[in-house]
């Protein structure tokens, strides 16, 4: 083939155990070199996705392939690809330069060889020193470091990661991600990434698919994600956001719950559709009554909770029918209005997104 | 990935998912294979000869005729000497699983309640005993107990059997606030306090074991928590404590019951000829009186309360002892 | 355990340590008392008579004795090395597996833990007896009650065992251990062999001990299935037991109780091995 092939493409791609569907007919390209992460709430068959790339699970249905060869009914050891697992699974009784040499011996590499290139990916994950350890006399990042390692160390095609960092606290799970990312650049490979937490996949990754129920909802980069969310979840589990319930109305306005008609690009969307209205807290202002800018679409409420968050304030207006949650920069000299009193909220006409409900 | 050529495959469908979940199933299968046609052998088979011969008649010679099935077997189980013997074995195994369950459960406590360095101490020297030969251990308290052996000799010197002449010696009217066992106190060799002795010293460790590990397994700050809730110490035990360790407590007094029930070395080294039991009395039927389906019956009766007793341990959400 | 309410204080905390001390009295001092009259110069077997080692030489002459211990030893040897195997097989294809009667032979392999001895006893002989009538008749061979039957009837209850003691081992080791020895390009086989097998170990040791010791033990089923040629150790002392106690039987018992000890010791360290708890 000529056209430049996709690292691993899911064609129509369906998990079944017994009656539940884990995954529901998805189709996924991810490109050679790309770093790609599969984000959704647990249970959403991410994992499973990660998992039947991996050949841990076998699809009930569809196509899969790695660059180009179809491997969706290949036993894991016989698919280019491997995996740094949730719980890391170093071997407890090696240590780990055994660990890490461990497959390239299963593919009957040398010793002598297999030793070499384990300590050249040891060093390469920063763990040189340490090859005589064994897994429990690490710490949790160290462990990770193995982990990755040992994936590695066999110049996979596909490097998938299972939620990798959850186990890790804050800090150290910040520095990971930074170093993850500069680690694939410089070796190049496709990484598929799992996780739950959208912070992380909106930093770390070229492109996000976003799975929830079994299906694959959206994939774009973090930035098309975020600003252009195709439907109510999306919008929802990427970053905060208010969701204004509402009616596509023939003008290009929304009909929202309590009447108010608010201009909005309506993409094309037939009128009667109901959406929602999804407004970032940063992306809204608050007014005093009377002084917002004229031609902005804009709502009134009462001020009813001040969340103070240091660099920020989130100011809770509440709608006759929802609550608004509003993001104002902590500058110097800033003060909120009181409590009870009444708030206009406007928006520019291209900060509100109107997602499919 | 170095050198490994992949086979070429194929598309997943619904039939190479359902290929491959029965090519593992057969992986399982054929891994218990082995085991499973053993026990099925070894097991299952003898268990259906021995519930085979419980329906069959005993012939004039000592032998079994496999023909003219009959409950004649356990139509004698309503024979007075049968019965007997039966409502004896129920109740030996009864109060043995009463002492173990009073005797452990403090001991269990007190265990669990200990920094884990003295746990594991103290947890060894509980396994000690549970894998101390039986036999041997129950020969123990035959020497300790002989005739001018060293029960004899303590019995002597605290004068217990001057205190229990004089107990039996009690007026009429307070007689029925003795147990009449203490009788057999200052010799209890060959008598029912000989066998409950020994039952008790051979499985207690089987009703310590799970009942520390129910033990353990509970926060036990959800008895600070009671305390904390105004709980005085009993109630706290009573409402808190022992629902928690519930199954310990099923799964001890079953492992103590059921052997118990069926025991047949500790009746006959520390046992009389009197007090024939369950266990001694199957044995009696195969080796002896060659009555081998009543013998069958009774042993399926054995068997019966067995499985009645292990259904109420998993009803009462238990999982394997 | 933080707190000071999970400690009983007063009269509560003197109750329970004074119990365990009993406890531990009523478990050692019986087994103490047993090894020190073992050593007795009286031919009555509980009263002191001075020192002597002669009944461990009259054990060690006495033929009928020491051709017994050679079966015991015999017999647990092969029905722990074949039940060890079995089990073990059985526990990774229940654990590791779904199949479809894997249910029904779930509580087949129950069974035998929790039945009674003598029912046990009474089904082997009732078996052995019948199956080999059947095979002598029709085969015209010689089979007879003995080694063979022994060591089958301890297989019996010993898979089971050991069965459960590594299904509980491979419950307690991460699935995702074996998938990553998979990921790493080893078949089926070299993840079971490099990364299944090793963590395995402690547990099948564990077996091997319980086995070892559940043989070692018997009496009752042994005793049904013996033949008249010869018997296990256990079986010749309890029917000498019944004749009437000596001295002879206090020095056999001490040495079963010394192998006894010698096998608690090896579980203490499998156990330590395995980095777990005692009961675990």
């Amino acid at each position: 083939m000529t056209v430049p092939e996709a690292a691993v493409a899911l064609n129509g791609i369906i998990k079944r155990f017994g009656d539940v569907t884990a995954v529901d007919r998805v189709d996924l390209n991810i490109a050679d070199g790309e770093f790609f992460a599969l984000l959704g709430p647990s249970g959403c068959g991410k994992t499973t996705t990660l998992r039947m790339i991996a050949g841990l699970e076998f699809p009930t249905e569809g196509s899969l392939r790695i660059f180009g060869d179809e491997v969706g009914t290949l036993p894991p050891d016989k698919r280019p690809v491997n995996t740094v697992f949730q719980s890391y699974a170093l071997f407890p009784h090696m240590t780990v330069i055994q660990n890490v040499a461990f497959g390239l011996r299963m593919q009957k590499v040398a010793k002598a060889e297999a030793n070499e290139r384990a300590l050249e990916a040891i060093r390469l994950v920063k763990m040189d020193g340490k090859e005589a350890r064994r897994p429990h006399q690490l710490s949790g990042g160290q462990q990770q470091r193995v982990a990755l390692a040992r994936a590695l160390v066999n110049s996979p095609k596909v490097l998938l990661l299972d939620e990798p960092l959850g186990a890790l606290d804050l800090k150290l799970r910040q520095e990971m991600q930074r170093e993850l990312k500069t680690l694939q650049r410089e070796v190049g490979i496709t990484f598929v990434f799992v996780t739950h937490d959208q912070e992380e996949a909106l930093t770390m990754s070229d492109r996000i698919g976003v799975m929830n129920d079994g299906e694959l909802l959206q994939v774009g980069t973090p930035e098309e994600i975020y600003e252009r969310p195709a439907n109510r979840f999306v919008a929802d589990f990427i970053g905060q956001t208010n969701l204004l319930d509402g009616t596509v109305e023939s003008d290009g306005t929304v009909c929202l719950r309590n009447g108010a008609r608010v201009p909005v690009n309506t993409q094309s969307l037939a009128a009667g559709t109901p959406v929602a209205v999804s407004l970032r807290p940063e992306r809204a202002q608050l007014h005093q009554p009377g002084q917002q800018p004229a031609d902005l679409p804009h709502v009134t409420g009462r001020l009813e909770q001040h969340t103070y968050l240091g660099n920020a304030l989130v100011l809770t207006v509440a709608l006759d029918w929802m609550t608004l949650d509003v993001r104002v920069e902590n500058l110097s000299g800033y003060s909120a209005p009181a409590l009870g009193t009444e708030v206009v909220v406007s928006w520019d006409r291209d900060a509100a997104v109107v997602v499919r409900a | 990935m170095n050198g490994v050529a992949p086979p070429p495959a194929v598309e997943a469908s619904p039939e190479t998912e359902r290929a491959a979940l029965r090519a593992d199933a057969w992986r399982g299968f054929l891994l218990a294979a082995p085991a499973y046609v053993y026990l099925m052998v070894f097991f299952v088979v003898p268990l259906g000869i021995v519930t085979m011969y419980s329906f069959a008649t005993r012939n004039r010679q000592g032998g079994t005729d496999l023909q003219g099935w009959n409950l004649d077997s356990y139509a004698r189980l309503d024979e007075p000497i049968v019965r007997t013997i039966l409502f004896r074995s129920l109740w030996l195994a009864v109060v043995t699983t009463v002492i173990c369950l009073v005797i452990a459960y403090p001991f269990a406590y007190f265990i669990a309640t200990r920094r884990p360095a003295v746990r594991n101490v103290m947890l060894v020297f509980v396994m000690i005993p549970f894998w101390t030969n039986f036999l041997v251990r129950n020969y123990a308290w035959r020497v300790i107990l002989e005739n001018d052996g060293i029960w004899n000799d303590a019995v002597d010197a605290t004068g217990t059997d001057t205190l229990v002449d004089w107990l039996l010696g009690l007026p009429h009217w307070i007689q029925w606030a003795i147990p009449n066992w203490i009788e057999h106190l200052p010799s209890p060799l060959f008598s029912e306090v000989g066998i409950v002795l020994g039952l008790v010293y051979g499985f207690l460790p089987f009703m310590i074991l799970p009942l520390y590990a129910a033990i353990e397994r509970i926060d036990l700050s959800l008895i600070e928590a009671s305390r904390d809730l105004y709980a005085s110490g009993r109630q706290t035990l009573r409402r808190v404590l022992i629902p928690l360790s519930m199954p310990g407590i099923v799964a001890g007094s079953i492992l103590v019951f059921v052997p118990s029930l069926g025991a047949y070395v500790t009746p006959q080294i520390l046992g009389g000829d009197k007090e024939t039991l369950l266990g001694s009395y199957i044995v009696v039927q195969f080796l002896t009186a060659r009555n081998w389906p009543f013998g069958a019956a009774l042993s399926v009766v054995l068997v019966a309360v067995m499985l009645l007793a292990t259904r109420i341990h998993f009803r009462s959400g238990g999982r394997a002892l | 355990m933080s707190g000071s309410t999970v400690k009983p204080k007063g009269p509560v905390a003197a109750a329970l340590t004074v119990n365990a001390f009993l406890v531990y009295a009523f478990f050692f001092l019986p087994i103490v008392i047993l090894a020190v009259f073992s050593f007795s110069d009286d031919r009555l077997v509980g009263r002191w008579g001075g020192f002597t080692t002669s009944w461990y030489g009259e054990f060690w002459n006495d033929t009928e004795l020491t051709s017994s211990l050679w079966v015991s030893l015999r017999v647990a040897a092969v029905s722990t090395v074949i039940s060890v195997v079995l089990g073990t097989m059985a526990a990774l294809g229940l654990e590791r597996f779904r199949w479809k009667s894997q249910r029904f032979f779930d509580s087949v392999l129950y069974l035998p833990i929790i039945i009674p001895d003598v029912t046990m006893a009474v089904m082997m002989l009732l078996f052995f007896t019948w199956g080999i009538d059947l095979t002598n008749e029709a085969f015209g061979t010689n089979f007879a009650k003995g080694f063979a039957t022994i060591t089958l009837s301890h297989i019996a209850f010993s898979i089971s065992f050991v069965s459960v003691v590594v299904r509980a081992r491979l419950a307690g080791m991460s699935l995702e251990l074996e998938e990553a020895a998979r990921d790493l390009y080893a078949s089926r086989w070299k993840a079971f062999r490099h990364v299944t097998f090793p963590q395995i170990v402690p547990g099948i040791a564990g077996g091997a001990l319980l086995a070892l010791t559940l043989s070692l033990d018997d009496v009752v089923i042994t005793q049904f299935v013996a033949g008249p040629g010869g018997t296990t150790l256990p079986v010749r002392v309890f029917s000498l037991i019944r004749k009437g106690v000596t001295p002879v039987i206090n020095a056999v018992s001490v040495v079963m109780l010394v192998a006894s000890l010698l096998l608690v010791a090896l579980s203490v360290a499998v156990q330590r091995l395995r980095g777990g708890s005692i009961t675990g």
